[in-house]
């Protein structure tokens, strides 16, 4: 069967979060830009769903300097500084882009776009709209998009990449009702975000199912840091079928304190400098150790409590907390919500350069599929910040790219329509196998990690990959899809997890005794791909 | 872990010539969202079944259905047993999936100034509340001016509104809000209500818009006339006829021991069209123990100048009513008109409370009247139900004096100056509730507006009486009996 060729264009942007669209308007100055996407555009991803902030240097007193320290602490040392550099100097400008372009952050009394504090960071920069933050910038996003000539493709789940020797010649997806659709361009975006889906408990979206990093990896990109997965300290834990939804690092920038089951303001046995407002990595690991140590909650949490705070404060500054917990029964003015660790975002991905170029010639790659901006753990408001940067990078030097000579290889498109009739073919409910994956990977690769969890999580996922899944109609080919990015994803973080036999930021190794600090560790980045896998080691910190 | 059983209304444009409900039976953990249904249906029963969701946690707004004819978020309504599924009241693509792409295309985007404008604070806490939309589209599924006019919804005029307030918008959106519909909104209420994010649409948007285009001379040439007769008679209506207000005395005693007393605030439509049912109404509290005063110098609430953006003359109108009440020591103000009531209640800051006579009667109690053998349908008027949260309390008192029959809680088409402006969209609209009607088998529709007891009887057969029209034929019938058997 021959698959249609839906188009040929200059630039062909996968994902539709923060970084695509921003990836897309960007793009459209320099040629036929298409935006594909699996969900509905400003609907899909997590850039919609992020409530906290966007970190900005917008103050004389603050400095570009200072947040590009911060931001290399945070992530225990372990950031391509270059990008970090980048990152806290176009953050700024981003933010004017979108302020300029409609979206309407918070303000100060003296007409300035408001900032609060958020953890790891010495100076309040983190701009926001609310606790909806990232919908506020999505309903800009879309809104500027809609004044290009960007064509969208809406509801199209793309499954694999389109080769050309090396180079990256576009993609090849599925519409909605299942059937095979090409895409060639110059040159192709992946901006489909993270993947803690492969988690049982995470806040990601529907979309956060890890497609970039299994597609880039099949197609021969390095991806890197694969193991540094930051939990987030807060996700609700009740009701039990919501688990995981996130609970905002705001909450605790405005002044919400953790306790534990006996009352007791834990973080000042772990961070008492820092105390709640610590960086993600510790407070996740302190919460995780106190429920472990039989002080959590009866319901296998902690809490976390704003009751003291005025009523106005959080009416005002965390209206959607205040409204979903009230949807579940908690009035937060009043009652303590309960809190544990969630699978939140991948700090690791595919390796770019400043100009977003992966190690394939055609492919880019913006946002949470990247790796190396965030280090081993990612700052809370550095997300938002980083989907604008490097959407506009990424958008600009594929725009700039030369135009590309594209030959379809049919063998390619054949491969994929053999994969797709087994699919149909298949005999396993491809929900149980996601199910299997989800629970393996807490139970062995969540936040406390040794070798022998990891191999034996490695080996089961493994062992679900290849799993004989069915699609029961044309239309769940996506999704059959989607469970093998999922199971290809988890494999790369156990291995990665593996490869790194150190503790650092977001990755924690039980098994190992270490008596280097992250400042002065002799790894650098882990590296995957189907040519070579290994850990770098840093040369003078040995 | 816990059973429900949910009926979903499924079809297949590729299958099916139409759609069927089906019923299934799943375990799910306490506490679980209709979503949660929808995931454990698809993992264990059927895999084909097709519905969107995103991000879960109520901000993407892809997951919208209706659950029991009431649209909601699925991710955030608990799922109940035996509740029923359905897709949007928009172009279903399968399933619960339905076609939100061209509707959100619709929504108009910010268009920058060429040089750069940058908000006050003042402009941020202008647009703020207008911008917790997340575009579900439940306004659009229960909008009824969506379903016959080419008006393009609620959460479009609310995008309009706030690129108005948006200094750095290069736009005129007057113009394109009249274009796409501005005038075709009944102010019925529905979309806020069932708006997960609570935005007030009709007030915060609708009227807002519809100011801004006064002030530029583009409201509705009728909605123009009405606003110069309210000006220049304090009412809204001319009069015809000898005025309910020239008829009744200023104190209307009962005939009992009082119950409680009242200043009874009649509105224009009573006043000078509809007086037989305020009159009836005066006979009815007048048998239940109320005391009635009645202040002639009260003119009309403003509400048809407030739906329709014509604000010149507001403020007088308040001062005058507020004055006229105030000034004879009222504590209570009672309403029957639904659009007053709302008016007062909401629009007004009244030094007295306001009350429904719905709610007066089912407060205080009222004799049984006698069982009038006929069956009755009940039409929710919109500023009643919606707009003063007034839905059981007519119930009650219809069922002491008839048999019942409901129907669905959908506009008749008279609100918010579309019976004046867009006549055509008033008939499409009162035609599909004389279908609804006709439905029921009903020998007479109950209302309590007046506007709705006038427009509703030109789109069905069947007699449209006023609640308290109802209950006095309910009285007559027991006096009858009375006398009947004192006579034997």
């Amino acid at each position: 069967m021959l698959a249609d060729e839906v188009c040929d264009c200059h630039v062909l942007v996968i994902g539709s979060g923060g970084a695509g669209v921003r990836a897309a308007i960007e793009a459209s100055q320099f040629g036929k830009t298409v935006l594909i996407s699996k969900t509905i555009v400003g609907k899909g991803g997590c850039t919609t769903m992020a409530e906290g902030g966007y970190n900005a240097v917008l103050r004389e007193l603050d400095s570009c300097g200072g947040h590009y320290e911060d931001t290399l602490k945070g992530g225990a040392y372990l950031n391509d500084p270059e990008l970090v550099d980048i990152l806290t100097k176009e953050a700024p400008l981003r933010m004017g882009d979108l302020v300029k372009w409609g979206a309407v952050f918070d303000f100060t009394d003296a007409d300035e776009v408001a900032q609060r504090p958020f953890g790891g960071q010495r100076f309040p920069r983190t701009c926001y709209a609310g606790d909806r933050t990232g919908h506020e910038m999505m309903m800009t996003l879309v809104d500027r998009l809609a004044a290009t000539d960007v064509e969208t493709l809406q509801e199209y789940t793309v499954i694999d990449l389109l080769k050309d020797g090396d180079a990256v010649i576009g993609a090849m997806a599925l519409d909605e009702k299942g059937r095979l659709v090409l895409l060639k361009a110059d040159s192709t975006i992946l901006a489909t975000g993270g993947g803690t889906k492969v988690y049982d408990i995470s806040t990601n979206s529907s979309s956060g199912t890890g497609d970039g990093y299994a597609m880039g990896y099949r197609a021969g990109a390095e991806l890197i840091d694969m193991e540094m997965v930051q939990f987030h300290p807060t996700g609700a834990i009740q009701p039990y079928d919501a688990r995981g939804r996130l609970v905002t690092e705001a909450v605790r920038g405005e002044g919400g304190v953790l306790k534990n089951v006996n009352g007791e303001r834990f973080m000042k046995t772990y961070d008492p400098a820092r105390m709640e407002l610590s960086t993600r990595d510790v407070v996740a690991r302190a919460i995780a150790t106190e429920i472990l140590k039989g002080r959590g909650t009866p319901n296998g949490g902690v809490y976390l409590d704003v009751t003291h705070l005025p009523r106005e404060q959080i009416e005002s500054r965390l209206p959607v907390m205040l409204e979903q917990f009230k949807k579940f029964g908690v009035d937060i003015r009043t009652t303590p919500m309960e809190v544990a660790p969630t699978a939140h975002h991948i700090m690791g991905g595919l390796r770019i350069t400043s100009e977003c170029r992966t190690t394939l010639p055609g492919l880019f790659a913006c946002g949470e599929v990247s790796g190396s901006v965030h280090g081993a753990n990612r700052l809370g408001g550095n997300a938002l910040a980083e989907t604008q940067v490097f959407g506009k990078r990424a958008g600009e030097s594929a725009g700039k790219a030369a135009p590309r000579k594209k030959i379809v290889d049919q063998q390619q498109v054949d491969a994929q329509q053999d994969r797709l009739n087994r699919f149909l073919a298949g005999t396993i409910n491809p929900s149980q196998v996601r199910k299997k994956l989800q629970l393996a990977m807490w139970e062995g690769a969540g936040i406390f990690r040794n070798a022998g969890d990891l191999e034996k999580t490695l080996a089961l996922v493994k062992q679900l990959a290849p799993s004989r899944i069915r699609a029961a109609s044309p239309r769940n080919l996506a999704e059959c899809c989607i469970l093998e990015n999922m199971c290809l994803t988890a494999s790369l973080i156990c291995r990665a997890a593996l490869l790194r036999t150190e503790s650092r930021g977001a990755h924690v190794r039980t098994d190992i005794v270490q008596t280097h600090d992250a400042e002065h560790s002799p790894f650098g980045h882990t590296f995957l791909s189907r040519a070579r896998e290994g850990i770098e080691i840093r040369e003078g910190k040995q | 872990m816990k059973e429900l059983t949910v009926r979903i209304r499924r079809f297949d444009p590729d299958k099916d010539t139409g759609p069927h409900v089906e019923s299934y039976t799943v375990k799910v953990n306490d506490g679980a969202r209709v979503l949660h249904v929808l995931h454990a249906i698809h993992d264990t029963l059927d895999p084909t079944l097709s519905y969107r969701y995103s991000c879960a946690s109520g901000q993407c707004g892809s997951c919208a259905v209706r659950v029991n004819g009431e649209p909601v978020l699925a991710c955030m309504e608990e799922a109940k047993d035996r509740i029923t599924i359905e897709p949007l009241n928009l172009a279903v693509k399968k399933d619960l999936v339905t076609d939100l792409i061209p509707r959100l295309d619709q929504i108009a985007s910010l268009l920058p100034k060429k040089d750069v404008v940058l908000p006050k604070k003042a402009d941020i806490d202008a647009i703020k509340p207008l911008k917790d939309c997340i575009e579900c589209l439940s306004c659009v599924s229960v909008c009824p001016a969506v379903d016959v006019t080419k008006f393009i919804g609620p959460t479009a005029m609310r995008q309009e509104m706030r690129l108005v307030l948006d200094p750095r918008d290069s736009g005129d959106r007057i113009p394109d809000a009249i274009r796409d519909g501005l005038f075709f909104c009944t102010t019925c209420q529905a979309c806020w209500k069932v708006c997960p994010k609570s935005i007030e649409i009709p007030g915060k948007a609708i009227e807002k818009l519809r100011a801004h285009a006064n002030k530029r001379g583009l409201s509705l040439p009728r909605h123009m006339e009405v606003a110069a007769l309210v000006q220049e008679t304090g009412r809204s209506i001319p009069r015809t006829s000898e005025s309910f207000l020239e008829k009744v005395p200023g104190v209307i005693e009962p005939d009992g021991p009082v119950k409680a007393t009242v200043g009874f605030f009649v509105g224009c439509m009573y006043n000078l069209r509809q007086q037989q049912s305020a009159l009836d109404a005066m006979e009815v509290l007048r048998r239940n123990g109320i005391r009635v005063i009645i202040p002639k110098e009260q003119v009309c609430c403003g509400s048809p100048l407030i739906r329709t953006g014509n604000l010149a003359y507001i403020d007088e109108l308040k001062r005058r009513n507020i004055e006229t009440f105030k000034s004879r020591g009222i504590d209570t103000v009672l309403t029957m008109c639904a659009g007053c009531g709302t008016t007062l209640k909401k629009d007004y800051q009244t030094p007295f409370a306001v009350i429904d006579i719905n709610e007066l009667l089912t407060r205080y109690g009222i004799e049984p009247p006698a069982r009038l053998p006929i069956k009755a349908t009940y039409h929710d008027p919109c500023h009643l139900m919606r707009g003063q949260d007034i839905r059981d309390q007519p119930r009650a008192l219809i069922r002491q004096v008839v048999d019942l029959v409901e129907m669905p809680s959908i506009c008749c088409g008279s609100g918010g100056g579309v019976r004046a402006g867009n006549p055509d969209e008033a008939a499409a609209l009162g035609k599909r509730r004389g279908e609804e009607i006709k439905k029921t088998g009903a020998d007479i529709v109950i209302t309590s507006c007046p506007f709705c007891e006038f427009h509703i009887a030109g789109h069905t057969d069947k007699p449209v009486k006023n609640i308290a029209t109802v209950l006095l034929e309910g009285y007559r019938e027991k006096d009858r009996k009375k006398a009947a058997g004192s006579k034997r």
